[in-house]
């Protein structure tokens, strides 16, 4: 009970709130630790709030302007020319300069890695309202930093920025009472126009305190689990929305030869080393079973890391839920069930392995228990296996574990696949490395342009030959894309939506200024 | 466990007559039957099926079916038998440990006083964060659950035992068969292990469900009992999210089934105690 009081302290205020323009309240989680410093990382997925970013995305993941008018990328791929609007300004009134956006990326680079600038060298002002940010290699996905980096102000920015910031942002800081609430209002001096809400609340705090605030009517648009979705209460409606929020079977690529990483956990695996285990994989799932099973049908089929992005390549995919054509895979590689025991077995090894899933997460386990069930079929003994996620950082070089992925970030695609990301945190945890899709990969990071590169991202997955998608070396075997559930009051448009990336909850704020009442009051 | 007490007591506070024995076989026999019938039991069904989620109980699935699709009462009996395995595990290993304290700490005053300070040492850690420990260190998954229950529930049965020793050790009926030079075994058969069999009985079964419920929790937190196999704990914080959606079933079978196994055991229990006491007055 005690997690319910806070919100229902918050649910009286609202309700003793005088009547006028009505507050939009939303509980969606999303508060961040250390405060909304862009530098620190705060912003990277749904609406920064406070600040602005140089460009942003649009429903459909185009890039548009934000601050900037125009952009150009010099011919070489490491000079960004960046032209600034000249009517930004910051929420305590004093005009955006270039030097403010040199002084961000410059600090965000000296910050330490907490946010992705690898390649960028530095920024410089070169133009009353021009700015150029110099990379060090050519690196095409150091665009998707322009369009989640906030600009913060040079002169403004300081130990106690995080906790109350000023931004050139739809909105402005009212009160944040940490783990309880954040209140903010429209910035008057935001050069995006008007925002349609006196005041906007988040509501932290646990799920069930957004359930409760959303039966009580104090919320209009709230998280909710995917199990709870389909009973809105009354004046809600529920809203699933499209993600790239994806759930695979992330397959150790190696043999097993006794290496360990520096912290001694063991790498490789000598049955999912072998392609033919991996490609039966691919082709035994019967993906929309899963879909049914562990989101209870609100989600959709998952057959790469990036479903429906611009650089995903549908032709890397090998169709699924085909046990006779991985049978035949399995048999022509040798593995066969030669004891009788249910289990094939190729050089006296049984075709066996765990999957190992985190022991808190439902939908993971569902998702291991249908995987392995279904892998049961074509002779496979794959073993459900719930652990913490501290002993999965020791075992996912070595067993197969059920991950997840999706950003709206094709350097994502690169960090789990090149082989110089094997074993760095959780990129690329089956130690894969193709020098194919190697190349393809930093080819793509020094396409000339964004659309350029979209052909080489897609071709890493699957060129023709190879690839890390099912028809090549099938590194993993991608279950489900999830869907994010909210309830959203009756009144309250949200208008387009983009769909959405690993994360459910704050994302959804992406075009929060654009949103609509449509009731009258 | 006074829930307990007073259920298996009925509410005129006074048992019925029927034979002790007929308990303790009961006991034993409901044992015996779960984990025969897990035995015995074809794997499929604890199957997940897509198809059949959420059943209320009916005539494909007597008992229901969970928000997987899994039949209740098949997962319901698998879980009772892996309860009960390692409840009796962990009950015979606690009870075992406290019983060898207990006896030592009557042997001596320094092998008392070492006794006495470990007991305290470990009566002092919060229990469930001692239970996190040694369940993390044994190597998580059901090992360690059964190291973690075995070896942090014998305090307090070490403790009273102690005393009890300790209380007989210095009573005049020792010292008068001591000078009437009856030998130490003959003392620790005679005035001993009357006197500290009821509480050992009485300790064993007050073990028994503490075990299954701190297996329970342990299985919550992702260290004990993967949560995908079958145990009475994992259903039960399982059951806490479909209750919201209305799905009684999913608590009901394993939280009836838990009770009546505690039940039976506490019964059982009540007449091993009634059946060892040290008969009480002149014969």
């Amino acid at each position: 009970m005690s997690k319910l009081t806070p919100a229902l302290l918050v649910a009286v205020a609202l309700f003793a709130a005088p009547a006028g323009a009505r507050p939009l309240v939303l509980a969606v989680g999303g508060e961040p630790e250390s405060g909304f410093d862009p530098v620190t990382g705060w912003g990277s997925y749904g609406n920064p709030l406070f600040q602005s970013t140089l460009l942003r995305r649009d429903a459909d993941l185009a890039l548009e302007g934000d601050l900037a008018t125009d952009w150009t990328l010099s011919e070489d791929g490491t000079l960004w020319t960046i032209t600034l609007r000249d009517d930004a300004r910051f929420s305590d009134g004093t005009p955006l300069t270039p030097e403010d956006v040199v002084f961000t990326y410059n600090t965000a680079r000296d910050a330490g890695g907490l946010v992705d600038l690898t390649g960028f060298d530095a920024a410089r002002v070169s133009g009353p309202h021009e700015v150029e940010l110099k990379l060090a290699e050519p690196r095409i996905s150091f665009t998707s930093r322009l369009a989640t980096l906030g600009i913060v102000p040079a002169d403004g920015y300081g130990p106690g920025y995080a906790r109350e910031p000023i931004g050139s942002g739809p909105f402005r800081m009212v009160e944040w009472r940490e783990g309880a609430q954040l209140v903010v209002e429209p910035n008057p001096y935001w050069h995006g126009g008007d925002v349609p809400f006196e005041r906007v609340s988040f509501v932290f705090g646990s799920e069930q305190a957004g359930l409760s605030l959303a039966r009580t009517g104090a919320a209009d648009l709230v998280a909710v689990p995917a199990s709870q979705a389909d009973t809105p209460p009354d004046g809600m409606e529920t809203l699933h929305v499209e993600t790239v929020d994806n759930r695979g079977l992330m397959f150790p690529m190696v043999p097993d030869t006794g290496a360990t990483t520096e912290g001694g956990a063991p790498i490789g695996n000598d049955v999912t080393a072998d392609r033919a285990i991996r490609v039966a994989v691919n082709r035994a799932l019967d993906r929309e079973a899963l879909v049914t099973l562990a989101l209870n049908g609100h989600g959709r089929p998952a057959t790469g890391p990036a479903d429906g992005l611009p650089w995903d390549n549908p032709e890397g995919a090998l169709p699924g839920n085909d046990p006779e054509a991985a049978r035949e895979t399995l048999d022509a590689a040798g593995w066969s069930d030669t004891n009788g025991d249910g289990t094939r077995e190729k050089d006296g090894r049984d075709a066996a392995f765990a999957i190992v899933y985190p022991a808190g997460d439902g939908t993971r386990q569902a998702l291991a228990l249908g995987a392995a069930q279904q892998l049961r079929e074509i002779g496979i003994a794959a073993t459900p296996t719930g652990r913490s996620w501290d002993e999965i950082r020791a075992m996912m070089h070595s067993e197969v574990v059920v991950l997840g992925w999706g950003a709206h970030d094709p350097s994502e695609v690169y960090n789990i696949h090149h082989g110089d990301y094997a074993g760095i945190g959780y990129f690329n945890p089956g130690f894969y490395d193709n020098p194919t899709v190697n190349a393809h990969l930093e080819a793509a990071e020094r396409a000339p342009d964004f659309e350029a590169s979209l052909a080489e991202w897609q071709a890493a997955e699957w060129d023709g030959e190879t690839g890390f998608g099912a028809r090549g070396d099938a590194a993993w075997a991608w279950m489900v894309n999830l869907e994010h559930a909210y309830w959203v009051s009756e009144c309250l448009d949200t208008g387009a939506r983009q769909i959405h990336p690993h994360g459910h909850g704050f994302p959804i704020t992406h075009d929060l200024p654009d949103w609509r009442w449509t009731c009258a009051e | 466990m006074t829930a307990l007490e007073i259920l298996s007591r009925g509410p005129g506070g006074t048992r019925g007559g029927r034979h002790p024995l007929w308990r303790g076989a009961g006991a034993a026999g409901l044992v015996l039957l779960i984990l025969a019938a897990a035995a015995l039991m074809p794997e499929p069904w604890l199957d997940v099926n897509a198809q059949a989620v959420g059943r209320a109980p009916g005539p494909a699935h007597a008992l229901g079916t969970d928000s997987l699709g899994r039949d209740v009462a098949a997962r319901t009996l698998a879980a009772l038998a892996m309860s009960v395995k390692i409840g009796l595990l962990a009950a015979t290993a606690s009870t075992a440990i406290a019983l060898i304290l207990g006896l030592a700490a009557a042997l001596g005053r320094v092998a008392d006083h070492v006794v006495g300070v470990l007991t305290e040492l470990v009566l002092g850690l919060p229990h469930f964060v001692l239970l996190i420990m040694v369940a993390f260190a044994t190597g998580a998954g059901a090992t360690g659950v059964i190291f973690a229950v075995a070896l942090t529930h014998w305090p307090r049965l070490a403790r009273v035992l102690r005393h009890e020793a300790q209380t007989v050790a210095a009573s005049d009926y020792v010292a008068t068969s001591r000078a009437l030079g009856r030998s130490r075994p003959w003392i620790a058969r005679h005035h001993l292990a009357p006197h500290l069999l009821p509480q050992v009985v009485a300790g064993f079964v007050l073990i028994f469900p503490h075990a299954i419920l701190h297996e329970a929790g342990l299985s919550f937190i992702g260290l004990g009992i993967e949560p995908h196999l079958p145990s009475i704990g994992v259903m039960l914080s399982d059951s806490l999210r479909e209750i919201v959606a209305g799905h009684w079933w999913v608590a009901a079978a394993p939280g009836a089934g838990l009770v009546i196994v505690a039940l039976s055991f506490e019964r059982f229990g009540e007449v091993l105690r009634a059946a060892t006491a040290p008969p009480e007055g002149t014969p």
